[in-house]
């Protein structure tokens, strides 16, 4: 579930050491997420009062011009927060689109409620950027009014191999996600969950949603585009998006969900339903298991034996109730059971057959009075 | 239980309990050597015939017998894909557990989904009636779970879909 998070769990974890450390050597992490997203943590020990955090992640649409024109003002809000403990560098690390300048004392000094949400708002900067981008997208399509673009979808890269298309509709952007999936049988599963999906979209109780549609076959809005990207084994799930969906805070929300569909369905497919049908296997195979044990002579004469021992036992409980300590009914059941071992173990015995077998084929003892002598 | 499964099941348990009548014998070809002749089938005098016992197209029941053993070979109804591949899930999932039924097949025979081998050994551990109730009770079973599964895929599905549907209210 980690990827559904805003925050990158690994940078919070680094970021987390920071906070409690001397930093005596350089420090250099690098780290990668989804794949894509490419995170770098420096700390130099000549100048250990700054931390430098860049980040670097795809252009989710390469036809903008200028793709990162839309960070300022997302990230405006978050620096203007945290402007005592980080500032952005003007011109970033090369290689990457983003970096950061943490002052690492400020940041120690902290309370550690305010460390969290620095931590917090660093950590899910990723997120800011990548909706901040898709949304820039959708307001652009919904201002456009240009009927020569109509219907023209535009491709999205979130994951390098999974792409998914925004077409301008009337009065409605249309989302349309390709899914793909290795196995054969998740493809049947993620098939019945997409009717579902369409079901309870299309549900009186769902209609504030967005319309939900799965068609196995490419949607007409597609038409034109790459025949790779139109290979599917999953299918197209389409997402009609109106002006209400985007309104206030709600947009934020809306893009996050269409960034990590592909992943949810995946989660939900890969580990929720596999993991349920192989526990309900289980289950049911003990249940089968039983009969079958149950079908041997042996253990029902083992059965019957326990059975007659438990009503021996109650028998004995109603003639005499006596409570017995734990440790005593331990000592006494060891007990038993060394018996059982040794009556096992041992041979047959008949009572009094050692003084007959002493009697009759003893070897008789034989004393000599005569005493060696040693031999010097 | 519908009619026509009590029928099938009925008609596989009468057979069962026909040609359970299994009995030590060594094997004929190398001494010293006490094997399935069902299996082998090297010595044609010790063979039965097959019956093959259907409830239609996707359900069927092959009986092979022997002196000393039986082969039930089944094949599940399998309605739809979701039908198909929990259907294949489970019984691949019991054919690997098989040294816990002691009976069952690790391989199934060709063209079916789910084998079981039956020897003297088994009939003298075992209560012939109660090898017999197993063996139908687990067709009805397997039947039951297969629908059950797909029940419970689809009932999770839809919960999931709604949990994901109300993120955008």
């Amino acid at each position: 579930m980690a990827s559904f998070r805003n925050g990158s769990p690994a940078l919070e974890e680094i970021l987390n050491k920071l906070q409690s450390m001397v930093i005596v050597t350089d420090i250099d992490h690098h780290l990668y997420e989804i794949g894509s997203i490419h995170y770098n943590v420096q700390v130099f020990a000549s100048n250990a009062n700054f931390a430098y955090i860049s980040i670097w992640m795809p252009l989710i649409f390469t036809q903008v011009m200028d793709p990162y024109k839309s960070l300022d003002c997302s990230l405006q809000d978050i620096m203007s927060r945290l402007s005592d403990t980080i500032e952005v560098i003007e011109t970033p690390k090369e290689g990457y689109v983003l970096t950061l300048r943490l002052n690492v004392d400020r940041f120690q000094q902290q309370s550690k409620e305010d460390c969290k949400n620095i931590i917090k708002a660093i950590s899910s900067l990723q997120t800011i950027i990548l909706s901040s981008q898709l949304k820039a997208i959708l307001w652009n399509i919904g201002s456009q009014d240009t009927s020569n673009e109509l219907l023209k979808p535009i491709k999205i890269v979130y994951h390098p191999r999974e792409p998914f298309f925004i077409t301008k509709m009337p009065q409605q952007l249309s989302v349309t996600v390709p899914m793909r999936f290795k196995d054969n049988s998740d493809v049947i599963l993620a098939t019945s969950f997409f009717q579902e999906l369409m079901d309870v979209g299309n549900s009186w109780a769902h209609d504030k949603t967005p319309r939900c549609t799965w068609s196995p076959i490419p949607p007409p809005n597609l038409r034109g585009e790459h025949f790779e990207h139109l290979i599917t084994n999953g299918g197209f799930v389409t997402f009609d998006i109106f002006s209400k969906h985007l309104k206030g805070e709600k947009a934020d929300m809306v893009v996050w969900i269409l960034l990590k569909f592909n992943e949810y369905v995946k989660y939900h497919v890969k580990q929720c339903t596999r993991a349920f049908i192989q526990r309900k296997m289980r289950q049911r195979m003990g249940i089968m298991c039983e009969v079958i044990q149950n079908a041997r002579i042996r253990r029902e004469a083992s059965a019957n034996g326990m059975q007659t021992c438990e009503l021996k036992a109650n028998c004995q409980c109603g003639k005499k109730l006596k409570k017995i300590s734990r440790p005593v009914a331990l000592r006494n059941n060891f007990k038993v059971l060394t018996n059982q071992i040794k009556l096992f173990r041992s041979r047959i015995k008949i009572k009094g057959l050692h003084k007959i077998k002493r009697h009759w084929f003893g070897v008789p003892k034989f004393t000599s009075f005569g005493k060696y002598k040693k031999f010097t | 239980m519908a009619n026509t499964l009590r029928l099938y099941l009925t008609c596989i348990r009468n057979t069962l309990e026909a040609v359970m009548c299994l009995q030590n014998f060594p094997c004929q070809e190398v001494e010293r050597h006490n094997k399935p002749e069902v299996e082998l089938m090297t010595s044609p005098e010790l063979l039965l015939n097959p019956v093959l016992i259907c409830r239609n197209e996707a359900e069927k029941c092959l009986i092979e017998t022997s002196i000393n053993s039986i082969r039930i070979s089944m094949k599940v109804k399998q309605a739809d894909e979701l039908e198909n591949i929990l259907a294949k899930k489970f019984l691949r999932f019991l054919s690997m557990r098989a040294e816990a039924f002691q009976v069952l097949r690790r391989k199934p025979v060709q063209g079916y989904d789910i084998s079981f081998l039956i020897t003297n050994y088994h009939c003298e551990d075992m209560h012939r009636n109660k090898l017999i109730d197993f063996i139908v009770q687990f067709m009805e079973d397997i039947d039951k779970e297969i629908v059950e599964l797909k029940l419970s895929v689809n009932t999770r599905g839809r919960l999931v879909a709604t949990e994901f549907l109300k993120q955008f209210i």
